[in-house]
This record gives structure tokens, sequence and C-alpha cells, in this order.
């Protein structure tokens, strides 16, 4: 079963909250959350257990790691703070898994850290801007549900990101998980990666999903081109939040990519 | 008491189906709906209408900062400061103010607020708003997550600068300066005074103030119950200090119409309220609460807001004239009726300045002229004892202005050098 702990990490001396479940002496699977950040040990990190050891950390200024925003000034901090906790779980190398906002940190680390990675799977990754394919905003919706943009059908915030918990706790927690996005993608997600996104030598895959009104489909050829070698897939009947809406679909196409190199 | 006049700058030529083609008058309206020769033509009209109300004794002409807002066609305060520095001799110019968290380096903020206090002789107020999201974030792109860092840095290098009689380095977060040493200073000592407006609940504006002893300024457009709250909590801060009320430190803006009598206050002036709600109501909702705009605490207060106008949706509308007057946001009237509801107002708030918006939407300018003058006769002389044991603070200190000449009469700015 997975448990939330919190770890002081080394060297850089920060404090993480991160969700680790499945067997310890599976393949590490780093996962990296979604504008949403985490709300549960949800169905996808369940499923994604069932092959790997899965540690999924709140990035600085997500859930219960709200105020060590100010900790972090850009991707580079981001990238280090991963580092250092797979550093002291005493992971040498994990596959990294990347959802929204987390596909650009996984990026970062590819590039930045090429030995930490053994496989790369990006899921509608933020971070590259086209003003051709400038997709909605994520950060201009409706105060009164602020991340429905972020879902294939708007009523699917309510069930998949507030259910089951304290309706003031969660909305509070939505915004301030927005306000982290906007840390780093404000006002446009324009994050620099793609000056770097040649360096990044490890398999890749990158999905877009069918249904996502931030991500457009074309941005997947676009990161496609712009990382060697890579590969790219359309997740069928989902919006931006991937792992919360089609949580096996997502776990099988890691799974399928990560250890079987199959990206059917 | 003092009495401040204050101009939005709206554009008045709104057409009615502006909705159908616009989701909001902030940010991204149809930018072809303005006519420059006509935006040129109102400017100067809006600066008639302040550089009269000085002539008419009014101590204060107040200008603000907006950005892509049909409503306020001044994304510069600083220009119609210049102009009016020009042109008038005795009142404040009350700069509600800069958004200094726009200005990088700060440095340009600090140095054209200190041009302008030299250029009027000394009558600037400096004001040190945070904006709204609309103007900052969504039109500027400033960082919201950020932004309230940003300020405060911004308000500590903008006091320093005007301070240190030494050349600094500056190496903040936001800004890296190796040589700080601006040219000129303000006339005003240590510096002019700063007043912060908030528009709602807003406690770190109440500690903020409270803590530096600046004015606070109650943007009461909502009515006198939510200004209430806001001045009771402010008020809190100060008794909280240890430090005797005064009502100078506080100002509070109001809507104001006079006029012969009741009736025709009501008759003459409210198409042009109508005019002003019915595209006041047309803000997109996506660009009101950018994240991190508010803080935890203030995204609790709200989120309870929020949720009563989810559970109980209502459509918009134009609110009625007597609805306007119950709730406090208007003052209109005959003078008789206009002098009690700003009585009740002000010393409810115990508020030591009034900053009256005379000119909404698309009224007149002979309209605007005339309710402003018939204030200006009838019922400031009637409310000006109020506070008078009270020392003020926080209005400028201008250096003394010399007799006229005939033939400079028409050009005030000259009057106070020897030439």
């Amino acid at each position: 079963m997975a448990e939330l702990t919190t770890l002081d990490l080394t060297p850089g001396g920060q404090t993480a909250h991160v969700w680790q479940g499945g067997d310890p002496e599976s393949p590490a699977l780093l996962f990296l959350h979604p504008i949403t950040g985490i709300p549960r040990w949800g169905d996808a990190l369940d499923a994604l257990a069932k092959d790997f050891r899965v540690i999924a950390p709140y990035q600085p200024g997500w859930g219960p790691a709200k105020d060590d925003l100010p900790g972090v000034r850009d991707g580079l901090d981001l990238v280090l703070f991963n580092v250092d906790l797979l550093n002291t779980l005493g992971v040498g190398t994990a596959h990294v898994v990347g959802v929204s906002i987390g596909g650009w940190i996984g990026a970062e680390i590819a590039a930045i850290r090429p030995d930490a990675v053994q496989s790369l799977t990006l899921v509608n990754p933020l971070g590259l801007w086209s003003e051709s394919h400038p997709g909605e905003d994520p950060f201009a919706q409706h105060p009164g549900f602020p991340t429905a943009v972020l879902f294939s059908d708007p009523d699917r915030r309510a069930e998949l990101l507030m259910a089951d918990r304290d309706p003031m706790d969660a909305y509070v927690e939505e915004l301030l998980d927005l306000r982290a996005s906007a840390k780093f993608l404000w006002p446009i997600p324009d994050t620099g990666v793609g000056r770097r996104l040649m360096r990044i030598d490890t398999r890749t895959l990158i999905a877009t999903s069918e249904h996502d009104n931030v991500v457009a489909g074309e941005m997947g050829d676009i990161w496609r081109a712009a990382i060697p070698g890579a590969q790219s897939v359309q997740l069928a009947g989902s919006g931006h939040i991937a792992d919360l809406e089609v949580p096996e679909a997502l776990a099988d196409l890691v799974r399928n990519f990560a250890l079987e190199g199959v990206t059917a | 008491m003092k009495f401040h006049w204050f101009h939005g700058m709206p554009w008045p030529h709104m057409p009615d189906d502006f909705r159908d083609r616009n989701r909001s008058v902030w940010v991204d309206a149809d930018a072809s709906l303005y006519d420059p020769v006509e935006g040129g033509r109102l400017y100067h009209e809006y600066l008639d209408q302040m550089e009269y109300a000085e002539q008419v004794g009014f101590d204060g002409l107040v200008v603000n900062e907006h950005h892509q807002n049909v409503l306020g066609l001044m994304p510069s305060p600083q220009l119609m400061a210049a102009a009016l520095a020009r042109r008038t001799s005795r009142a404040a110019i009350v700069m509600l103010g800069m958004s200094i968290a726009l200005y990088r380096p700060a440095t340009r903020a600090a140095e054209e607020i200190a041009m302008l206090d030299v250029l009027s002789g000394g009558r600037i107020v400096a004001g040190f708003p945070l904006g709204t999201p609309m103007d900052t974030n969504f039109a500027y792109g400033a960082n919201p997550a950020e932004f309230r860092r940003v300020y405060r840095e911004h308000h500590d290098l903008i006091l320093r600068a005007w301070q240190d009689p030494d050349v600094f380095a500056w190496n903040g977060e936001s800004t890296k300066l190796r040589y700080v040493n601006i040219w000129p200073r303000p006339i005003q000592q240590p510096h002019p005074p700063i007043w912060i407006p908030a528009d709602g609940i807003s406690s770190e504006t109440w500690d903020f103030c409270a803590e530096r002893g600046y004015n606070y300024v109650c943007l009461a457009s909502r009515g006198i119950a939510p200004a209430q709250a806001a001045m009771d909590g402010f008020w809190s801060r100060i008794d909280a200090r240890g430090v005797e009320r005064n009502p100078y430190q506080c100002a509070v803006s109001q809507t104001i119409v006079v006029a012969e009598s009741d009736d025709e206050a009501q008759q003459r002036y409210e198409p042009h309220f109508d005019y002003s709600s019915r595209h006041t109501l047309d803000d997109y909702p996506g660009w009101t609460e950018a994240p991190g705009w508010r803080t935890e605490r203030g995204i609790r207060e709200r989120a309870r807001q929020t949720k009563e106008a989810l559970a109980n949706p209502e459509t918009p509308r134009v609110p009625t004239w007597q609805e306007r007057l119950d709730s406090g946001s208007l003052a209109a009237g005959s003078p008789d009726t206009v002098t009690e509801q700003l009585e009740h107002l002000v010393t409810t708030l115990q508020a030591g300045h009034l900053i009256g918006v005379f000119h909404v939407g698309d009224m007149t300018h002979d309209l605007t002229l005339r309710s402003t003058r018939l204030f200006a006769e009838h019922v400031i002389p009637r409310l000006r004892h109020l506070w008078q044991d009270h020392e003020d603070h926080w209005s400028p200190r201008p250096i003394p202005i010399r007799q006229p000449r005939a033939r400079t009469r028409d050009i005030a700015g000259v009057n106070r050098w020897p030439n």
C-alpha cells in the first residue's frame, strides 16, 4: 500500500512530501504531477505501482509543499529538487513520467541529468509555445471552477479532482496549485526548455490527449521533432489531466513503453 | 475635511451590442471601437474638468492607472499629473496611483514621482496600489505568484531612492542596480505622502498602512456596508498599535451627483450611471482571479462569497437609482440631501479625505461641471469643519505660491518661482 512521507533531501536540504508505493525491488518510476498536483493516491499511481516502485513527490509549491514556493526560482531548482529526492532514496536511475507541467520538469531532468533517466514519458507537456497552437489559457478561468478547462468535460473536475475531499480545502489547494504553476508558466508557457531538448538522449515518448484544451495535439509533433529519436502517440478520451481522466490507459502506455519499448 | 476630485477617464461611446461581440471591457476589448481623434478631444475635456475642480475649491485632483481598459483611458497617470502640474497651482495631485510592481527598474517610478513633485512645487501624493489582476497580470504580464513580493521590494527601493543621500547598490530578487542615485529628488521631505488604495477587504493592506503610517484609501464603489467593514478592519489595526485614530489617515471614495433637487439629479444623471453600470458588468470572470493574486487567507475569505454567488446565481443587472442610493454606492440629490448622505458616510467611517467621483460613463461636460460647482458651493462649506481638531499629516506640503502677476495669471506653474 502507498504512503505519503516527508523527507529531508541531501545535499540540497529541502523538505519533500512524497507518495511512494509498489515493490521496492521493482524498477523505480518518478511521477511528475500535472498542474492539479496529486489530490490523492489515485488509480493511475496505483496501476503503475503494480510494475514499478512509484515515487510521486509534490513539487515545491503544490499540495502540502505550498509554503515551499518562494524557495524555488526556476526550472533548475526543480531539477535539483527531484535529483536530490532520487539521491536521498538511493535511486540511481528511474523511469520518468511527467504530465502537464510535470512533462516540462521531466524534460529538464533528462536534458540536464541524462544519467538519472532510464526512459522519459511526457504526457500533454507544457513548456513550449507555438503561436499557431496557443490552446486555452489555463490561468484565465472562472474563479468558481478554475481548473474545469483542464478536463475533457468541465463536470469531470468535480468528479475527479474535488470528490471525497473537504470542499473548501480542495478549492484552496486547487487555487494554490494553480499559483505554483503560474510561477513557472506565466504569462506564456515558454520555459526555455526548447533550447535544451536536443540534449535528451534517453528513450522518449510524447503523448497528447484527444480532448486537451490547453496543449493542442500539434504540440506533440513539435516536442517529438525537438527531441532526438522521440516517438509520439495520442491518448483517446482524455483532457489535459490524463492521470485522473484515463488512469488505466496512462499506466498501460507507460508500462509498455518503459518496460517493453512498445508504443502501440 | 478635505475634498478631492477623481477622474476615471472612461470611453463614452460604447455600442449597445458591445456584449454580443466582446467578452470584456478589460484586457481584450475590440480596440477598433476607440477613435484617437475623439480620444484627444476627450482628454482635453477631462483635464478641463479637473482644472475646473481646482478653481471651484477642491483640495486635490485624483488620477489613476489602468491598462487595456475601456472605462479607464489612463495607462500613465504620471502623464496626466504632468499636464495638471502645469495648469494648476494649488490643488494636490493625488496619484492613486502608479502600479509600482510594474516599473522595472522601480527607480523609474521614484524618478517620475520626484519629477512631478518638483514640477508641481511639492503637490504630489504618491499612491501605491497593487493594481488589479486585469491590469497587472493579464495586460502587463506580471507573475501573480510573485507580484506581492515584487511590490514590497519596489516599495522599499523607491523609498530608499528618495531618501538615501548616498549612491547605493540594490541587490534585490526583482531588481539589481549597482548604482542608485536618482536626480531629481522630491521637494517634499522625507518623501511625498503615501496613500494605499484597496478595493474590498484586504487585511494585508490594513497591516501595511498601520505599520508604516500610510493613508488607507477605501474604494467604496460597492456601497457603505462593505466600506464600513474595510474601514473597521483598518481602524482595528490602528487601535491595536495604541495609536490615536486620526481621520486624515484614511480616504474614502464616493460617487456623487448634486443637482438643484433630488428629482432633477435622478432625471438628468441616471442615464449616465446606467451606461456606466451596463458596461462595467461586461467583465470576463476569468480575468478577476489570476492564480496567486490572493494569499491563502484571501482565497478562503473570497471562497465563501464565490460559493454563495454560484449557489444563488443572479444575472448581472443595472441597479435602479433607488438601489444605488440605498446601498450607498451613490450620494445624489439636492445639496441638502448630499450633505446629509456624505456627513453620515464620513463620520461613520471616520474618513478625513473624501474622493468624489463626479464623472461616470458618458456623462456630458456640462452636467459634470454643474454637479461639481453645486458641490463646491453648497456642500463643501457645510462639511469643511469636520475633523478640524485633527492635524492632517497626509496631505502634500507645497512650497508657497508667489502672488501671480496679471500677465502670467493663466500660467499657474510659473508662479512659484522668481524669474
